[in-house]
C-alpha cells in the first residue's frame, strides 16, 4: 500500500515535471490540493492528535491523513496547521518533554518533508508570513508549578527548516493574526499574560506591546482594516497602525461566561463565537452567537446555534460555518456544517477533539 | 529445583488464610513453584502475562502496569497478600510493576467474581499472594540478574526454622530485593516512534515470623516496598517522578477454631514533575482487625460441612491535599459466612454470604453459590464439572469519592453478577505422560460501572453497564522419562467486553463495542525440554488488536512476543548455583505500551542464584 502510494506519487511528480516543461503556471498536483483540513488535538496523554481531511462535497473524512500518506502517526496533540508556499506546517505537542515538533509536509501530497524539534517547546499557533517564513508561538517549558514562563515566537526558515530566531513575548503566547506587515500575538486565557505583542514581519522584531486587563485574543482584521481583539467579556477594535483602541463592546454582562473560538466570516464583517460556562460539575454549557462589526452591542440573547463547539471557522469558498464537536476525548469528534442562517447542513466524523479548520483552495 | 528432600515443620495444618477452600465452582490456578522460581528476578506482570490470560496494561518497562482480568478494568481485580486486600485505597488498584516475584512465596490466580469470599474489587478475579512457612534448618540464597539496557536486580533471602525444647517451633524468612532499571536503550526510536526514557528503582524487605506450639499458631508478616519511577530523567524541567511506598504488616493468631488477625498498611504516593520541591503527597493508613471461627460437622449420610464465620473492621485515614478535606477517614466493616459442603466424595457445594458496610456507601449484599461434581475419578483419569453464580461489588475508591473537583460523593458502589461453568480433566498414561485440560465459559454483568466521564470533564459517574463474557481454555502436557523431561502448556482466552448503556447522544458511537485496551483474543504457549539439570524453555505470548479509543477509531496492532530461556543448576553438598540465561522478545517484535509508546526490542538477561542449605534436620 505504501509502496503503491509511493509509486503513484513518483509517477505524479515525474509527469508534473515533464508537463511543467511546457507550461508556465502549473496547477499543483496531489490528493490534497483542495479541501478541508481539520486540526484534532487528540487526547493529551495518548498523543493521538491528527489532521483529518475531507473534500467539501464529501461526507466522510480521512481521519488521519499524515498516517495514511506516511505510514507513521504524528505522535502528539495537534495544535495548529498553516501553509507557506507548498509547505504545510503541523504543530505537534507531545505529552513527554522534549518531543514537541513542527512536522513539515508537502501541502498538496502531505508527504513528510522535515521535522523541526530544536527550539520548539509547547507550540500553540502557526502563521505563514511568506512562502519561506512562518511564525510559531511557543509557551516554552512550563514552570514546575504549572505557571507560565515568558514565551516566544519561533521564526521558522523553510529553506533550511530551522528556527532562525526566537522573539520573546508575554507569558503563554497563543493565537496570531497576520495582517500586511505585522503579526499580532495574543495570550492564553490562563497563561497570566495580558499583552498583545505586535511583531514586524520584515524585521522579525517587536514593534509594540499593548496591555489589556486580561489575556488578549486577536480575532482578525475586518473589512475596514481594523483589528478585533477579545479580552474577558470585552471586545476591542484597534487601529492597526497606531494600536489605539477605537471601540469597546461588551459581550453580555455575565463574567462567569467565557467567549471563545472566534471566527471571522469571509465578508470580514461578521464574527461568530461561542459563549460558554461550566456548571458545578465542570460540565460546559452555552451557545454560539454572531455579530457584525457595525453592531453597537453584541447580541447574546438569540443564538446563531444553541450549542457549544470546540472550534469554529467559516469556509471562504462556500461561506458555510464549520463547527467542531468533541463528544469526549476517548472517541472521534465531528465537523458539523451550518449555513449562515444557522440551519444545519450535515456532519462529518473526524479525529479526536477537533479544534480548528484549514480551508485549502487551488 | 524444587526442594524435594526437606521436612515440613507442620505438614498437616493448612497454615494461614486459605480462601481457596471456599471457592468451589470457581476456577483457581495455582502457579507452581517451578514457574515462580523461573521468574524470581522479574515482576509479577511477566509471570501473569506468560501464564494466565490476564491482560497487563503497561505504560512501559518498569512503569505503571495495571491489569484487565476477564474483560474488566484495572479496578476489578482484588490483590490479596496473606488474605489482606492490598490494592491502593486511593486508586482502588495495584500497580503490578511494584510487585516483584521475590516479594512472596506462593501465588494463586482466581478467575471471576468472588466478592462473597474476598470482598470488594473481586469482580474480574483476584490475585492471591501468600507467604509459606519455611522448612527446618537454615537456607541462605543470594542472587543477581544482569540485563540489557544496564538493568539489574539483586536479592538475598534467609530462611530458618527450628524447634525449641519447650515444643515451640520458630521459623522465619528475611528477604531483601533491589532492582535498578536504567533502561538505557541503544536506540532512540522503534518503527519511527520515539522511546520514552524512564528509570525505575525498586527495593523491598520481606519479614515473616512463625511461632507454633500444639494448637497455637502465631505469625507476623511485614512487607516494605519502595518503587521510584522517573520519566524523562535527563530533562530537568520535563521529568516526572512517581513514588509508591507501601508498609504492610500483619499479625495472625490461630488457636483451635479461632483466628484473629490485625493489620496495618501505610501507602505513600508521591508525584512531581520538573523540580521536585513541590511533591503531590498522599498518605493512607489502613488499620484492620479480623476475627473468624471455623466450624465443622461430619454427618454419616450428608457428608462434611465446614463453616467459617467472621467479621472484619478497617479504619481508613488519608492525608491528601487534593481531596475535599485534608484528612479523610472512613470505616469499613464486613460480615461473612463461608460454607463448604462435601456432600459425597464426588459432590462439593459452597454457599458464601457477605455484607459489607462502608460509611455512607453500603454495598449490596453479596451471596454466591458454587458446586463441583466429579464426572470421572480414577487413578488415571478425572473429569470435573464446576459452576458458580455470584454477586460482586466494588466500593468506589477514595479518589472517586473525595477528589476535590472531579470526585463524586454521591457515587454508588458497582454491582456485578457473574455466572460461569467449566470442565477440568486430567489423564495420566503409563506414568510418563500427564495431560490436563480445562474450558470455562463465563458471563459477568457489571452495573453502575464507575466512569470518569470524558464528555463531562472527567467527572466521576455511575454511567455504564458493562457485560464481559468469554471462554478460557487450557491444555497441558508433561512427559517424564527420568533423565529427559518435557512439557507444554497452552492458554487461550476469548474475551468480549462491551459497554451497553446509552447515556448521551454520542455514546451510541461506543455502545456494543469492545472496551478499549482489551484484546478479543489472547493466549500463551510455554514449552520446555529438560535433560538432567539443563532446561530450555520457550515462552510465547499472543495478543490480538486492541482498540485505543472507545469508538474503535484507533487501535494498536496485535503482537507476538517470544522469550527463550536456558537454565541449569550445579550442586555441591547443600550448595546450589542456578544459572539462567534469557532472551526477551527474541523476534524483536514491535509492540506498544498503552499510551502508544514503543516497547523495547530484543534484550538479554543473565542471572545467578547461589543457595546454601544446612542438612536436613530432624525435629
Amino acid at each position: 500500500m505504501k509502496k503503491q502510494l509511493f509509486r503513484i506519487l513518483t509517477i505524479t511528480s515525474i509527469s508534473t515535471v515533464l508537463w511543467s516543461c511546457n507550461q508556465s503556471d502549473p496547477v499543483p498536483k496531489g490528493t490534497y490540493v483542495q479541501g478541508v483540513f481539520v486540526i484534532n488535538e487528540g487526547n493529551f496523554s495518548q498523543n493521538n492528535g491528527m489532521v483529518s481531511y475531507f473534500a467539501r462535497e464529501s461526507k466522510t473524512a480521512d481521519a488521519d491523513v499524515f498516517s495514511l500518506v506516511n505510514g507513521n502517526a504524528l505522535a502528539g496533540g495537534i495544535q495548529g496547521y498553516d501553509i507557506a508556499g507548498d509547505h504545510g506546517l503541523i504543530l505537534v505537542d507531545n505529552s513527554a518533554a522534549g518531543q514537541d515538533k513542527i512536522q513539515i509536509v508537502n501541502a498538496n501530497t502531505f508527504v513528510s518533508e522535515a521535522t523541526i524539534n530544536a527550539d520548539i517547546e509547547n507550540p500553540r499557533d502557526v502563521v505563514a508570513v511568506t512562502n519561506e517564513k512562518a511564525y510559531v508561538t511557543c509557551w516554552n517549558t512550563l514552570n514546575s508549578d504549572y505557571t507560565y514562563p515568558v514565551g516566544y515566537v519561533a521564526v521558522v526558515d523553510l529553506t533550511t527548516n530551522k528556527v532562525i530566531k526566537k522573539i520573546s513575548t508575554d507569558k503563554g503566547p497563543e493565537k496570531m493574526i497576520f495582517s500586511k506587515d505585522k503579526v499580532f500575538v495574543g495570550g492564553y486565557e490562563y497563561g497570566a499574560g495580558n499583552k498583545l505583542t505586535v511583531i514586524s514581519t520584515s524585521s522579525d522584531a517587536v514593534l509594540s506591546s499593548i496591555t489589556f486587563k486580561s489575556a488578549p485574543n486577536p480575532i482578525g482584521v475586518d473589512a475596514n482594516g481594523k483589528l478585533w481583539v477579545q479580552a474577558g467579556i470585552e471586545l476591542f477594535r484597534l487601529n492597526t497602525e497606531t494600536f489605539a483602541i477605537e471601540t469597546t463592546l461588551k459581550i453580555g454582562t455575565d463574567t462567569s461566561k467565557t467567549p471563545g473560538n472566534f471566527a471571522m466570516a469571509p465578508d470580514l464583517s461578521t464574527i461568530y463565537f461561542v459563549l460558554s460556562y461550566s456548571d458545578a460539575n465542570y460540565v460546559n454549557h452555552g451557545a454560539t452567537y454572531k455579530f457584525s462589526i457595525t453592531d453597537t452591542q453584541v447580541n447574546v440573547t438569540t443564538p446563531f446555534v444553541n450549542r457549544i463547539f470546540t472550534g469554529l471557522a467559516v469556509d471562504p469558498t462556500q461561506g458555510l460555518v464549520y463547527a467542531a464537536v468533541t463528544p469526549s476525548y476517548s472517541q472521534s469528534g465531528y465537523a458539523v456544517r451550518y449555513r449562515g442562517d444557522g440551519s444545519l447542513v450535515d456532519s462529518v466524523k473526524v479525529g479526536v477533539a477537533p479544534t480548528g479548520f484549514f480551508f485549502k483552495q487551488l | 529445583m524444587a526442594q524435594k528432600d526437606s521436612i515440613h515443620l507442620n505438614p498437616v495444618t493448612v497454615y494461614g488464610y486459605a480462601p481457596e477452600r471456599f471457592m468451589s465452582g470457581l476456577k483457581v490456578q495455582k502457579i507452581d513453584s517451578a514457574a515462580l522460581e523461573q521468574f524470581r528476578f522479574r515482576n509479577i506482570t511477566d509471570l501473569l502475562s506468560l501464564n494466565t490470560p490476564i491482560i497487563i496494561k503497561n505504560y512501559g518497562p518498569g512503569q505503571l502496569a495495571t491489569v484487565a482480568f476477564r474483560g474488566t478494568s484495572a479496578n476489578h481485580t482484588a490483590v490479596l497478600w496473606n488474605g489482606l486486600n492490598i490494592n491502593l485505597p486511593t486508586l482502588g488498584q495495584t500497580d503490578f510493576s511494584t510487585i516483584p516475584v521475590a516479594g512472596f512465596d506462593q501465588l494463586s490466580v482466581q478467575y471471576g467474581s468472588s466478592a462473597s469470599i474476598v470482598g470488594t474489587d473481586a469482580v474480574g478475579g483476584s490475585i492471591l499472594l501468600g507467604s509459606t512457612m519455611p522448612q527446618a534448618g537454615l537456607q541462605i540464597m543470594i542472587g543477581r540478574q544482569q540485563e540489557s539496557f544496564r538493568n539489574s536486580q539483586m536479592q538475598a533471602t534467609i530462611k530458618y526454622g527450628t524447634s525449641l525444647s519447650n515444643k515451640w517451633i520458630i521459623a522465619g524468612k528475611t528477604a531483601a530485593y533491589d532492582s535498578r532499571m536504567n533502561n538505557h536503550y541503544p536506540y532512540t526510536e522503534r518503527n519511527k516512534k520515539i522511546m520514552i526514557p524512564s528509570e525505575t528503582f525498586q527495593k523491598g524487605i520481606v519479614q515473616d515470623l512463625y511461632f507454633t506450639k500444639n494448637k497455637h499458631q502465631l505469625s507476623a508478616h511485614f512487607w516494605l516496598t519502595d518503587n521510584q519511577l522517573t520519566n524523562n530523567p535527563e530533562i530537568f524541567t520535563g521529568r516526572e517522578f512517581t513514588g509508591i511506598k507501601s508498609y504492610r504488616s500483619m499479625l495472625r493468631y490461630q488457636v483451635e477454631n479461632w483466628t484473629v488477625r490485625t493489620s496495618w498498611i501505610r501507602d505513600i504516593l508521591n508525584h512531581a514533575s520538573g523540580d521536585y520541591s513541590k511533591l503531590d503527597h498522599a498518605v493512607t493508613d489502613r488499620i484492620g482487625a479480623r476475627i473468624e471461627r471455623a466450624f465443622e460437622w461430619k454427618f454419616t449420610n450428608l457428608g462434611n460441612i465446614q463453616i467459617q464465620a467472621g467479621g472484619e473492621f478497617t479504619h481508613y485515614i488519608t492525608h491528601f491535599t487534593d481531596y475535599e478535606k485534608p484528612v479523610t477517614t472512613e470505616n469499613r466493616e464486613d460480615l461473612f459466612l463461608l460454607t463448604r459442603w462435601q456432600a459425597t466424595s464426588k459432590f462439593l457445594v459452597s454457599v458464601n454470604l457477605r455484607q459489607a458496610f462502608v460509611t455512607g456507601f453500603n454495598p449490596p449484599f453479596t451471596p454466591s453459590l458454587g458446586a463441583e461434581y466429579q464426572l470421572i475419578q480414577t487413578n488415571v483419569k478425572s473429569l470435573k464439572i464446576r459452576s458458580s453464580i455470584g454477586r460482586s461489588y466494588r466500593v468506589p475508591t477514595l479518589n472517586e469519592r473525595y477528589w476535590k473537583s472531579l470526585g463524586n460523593p454521591d457515587i454508588r458502589p458497582e454491582d456485578g453478577f457473574n455466572k460461569e461453568v467449566g470442565l477440568e480433566g486430567k489423564h495420566i498414561s503409563n506414568n510418563i505422560n500427564a495431560f490436563t485440560a480445562s474450558v470455562t465459559a463465563y458471563h459477568n454483568r457489571i452495573n453502575n460501572w464507575i466512569y470518569w466521564n470524558p464528555s463531562r470533564n472527567f467527572h466521576v459517574e455511575n454511567l455504564q453497564l458493562v457485560v464481559a463474557r468469554g471462554i478460557e481454555t487450557q491444555i497441558g502436557w508433561k512427559g517424564n522419562w527420568t533423565i529427559w523431561k518435557a512439557g507444554s502448556n497452552l492458554n487461550y482466552a476469548f474475551t468480549k467486553s462491551t459497554q451497553e448503556k446509552v447515556y448521551d447522544a454520542y455514546a451510541s458511537d461506543k455502545v456494543g463495542k469492545q472496551l478499549s485496551h482489551i484484546p478479543l483474543h489472547s493466549g500463551n504457549i510455554n514449552l520446555f525440554v529438560q535433560y538432567k539439570q539443563i532446561r530450555f524453555t520457550n515462552q510465547l505470548q499472543c495478543v490480538s488488536k486492541r482498540y485505543t479509543l472507545d469508538d474503535h477509531a484507533q487501535f494498536s496492532q496485535g503482537y507476538i512476543l517470544e522469550n527463550f530461556l536456558a537454565e541449569t543448576t550445579f550442586n555441591w553438598h547443600g550448595t546450589a548455583a542456578s544459572l539462567q540465561g534469557r532472551v526477551n522478545n527474541i523476534n524483536n517484535s514491535f509492540y506498544q505500551s498503552i499510551n502508544g509508546n514503543p516497547m523495547p526490542g530484543r534484550s538479554f538477561a543473565l542471572s545467578l542464584l547461589i543457595s546454601l542449605k544446612t542438612d536436613n534436620h530432624t525435629l
